[in-house]
């Protein structure tokens, strides 16, 4: 609920500064704090960020290397995904890998 | 003196360079930030931890507290500058403003203490002149 209870900085401001709504029931993919990853169906949110996600499925990373997402996956359902630990969230869809964009090469 | 945040502000729109703690990094124009430095991001490019791998992607969102360090515009730093100056005048002159109405909560027409309300201590001609003498 939009409530101005108190004020944010100088402006009064009570909506996050992203809109899920329009992530409603498509797959996003969220990471998290200390690596994670998991992309699912987004059906649900609020304001702390935590996330209901359908037929969640976790990216296992390299066992060797843990900053390697491997293609592995393990399922997880229906889950709540708890904002605290939430880093990053971006659409899954509209996401394309692609050749290396920069002019000067990477070091 | 100036704020990162309002630094981060005058940047919306602008294009730049996020690296998490993680290492990955979003190259992305900046949609928006709020106070804890959480950043919305459009179209951008995902480069992974070991600079091999690319991503694009329409729009990300960063929680503040896993960004690294951004990397923004020397331009931006020029309109920063620009911007915390009309805040601080917007500022000077609301002040200005409020001054002038002598206090509204004391009673400011018929100040008799003759202390308060900067108008009729002051003012002279006005302050006097406008209420009646209750001598």
């Amino acid at each position: 609920e939009m409530v101005n209870e108190k004020d944010d900085s100088q402006r009064k401001k009570k909506e996050s500064i992203v809109d899920l709504s329009k992530f409603l029931d498509k797959k996003v993919r969220v990471k998290f704090q200390g690596g994670r990853e998991a992309t699912g169906v987004l059906k649900g949110y609020d304001q702390l960020l935590n996330l209901v996600l359908d037929g969640a499925v976790e990216h296992l990373r390299d066992a060797e290397d843990p900053t390697i997402i491997g293609d592995e996956t393990r399922n997880l359902g229906l889950i709540v995904a708890r904002g605290t630990a939430i880093t990053v969230v971006a659409p899954s869809d509209g996401m394309e890998q692609i050749p290396n964009p920069f002019q000067n090469a990477e070091e | 003196l100036q704020l990162p945040l309002s630094l981060l502000r005058t940047a919306q729109n602008h294009p730049m360079l996020v690296e998490l703690k993680n290492g990955e990094t979003y190259n992305g124009h900046l949609q928006s930030c709020d106070t804890w430095m959480n950043i919305h991001l459009r179209d951008v490019i995902f480069t992974s931890k070991d600079g091999e791998r690319f991503f694009k992607m329409p729009e990300v969102y960063v929680r503040g507290s896993t960004i690294k360090y951004l990397r923004i515009p020397e331009t931006v730093v020029d309109m920063v500058k620009n911007e915390v100056q009309e805040v601080r005048r917007h500022q000077k002159d609301m002040h200005k403003q409020k001054k002038s109405y002598g206090g509204p909560g004391r009673g400011g027409q018929s100040n008799r203490g003759g202390r308060g309300g900067g108008n009729a201590g002051r003012g002279g001609g006005s302050g006097r002149g406008g209420h009646t003498n209750n001598k």
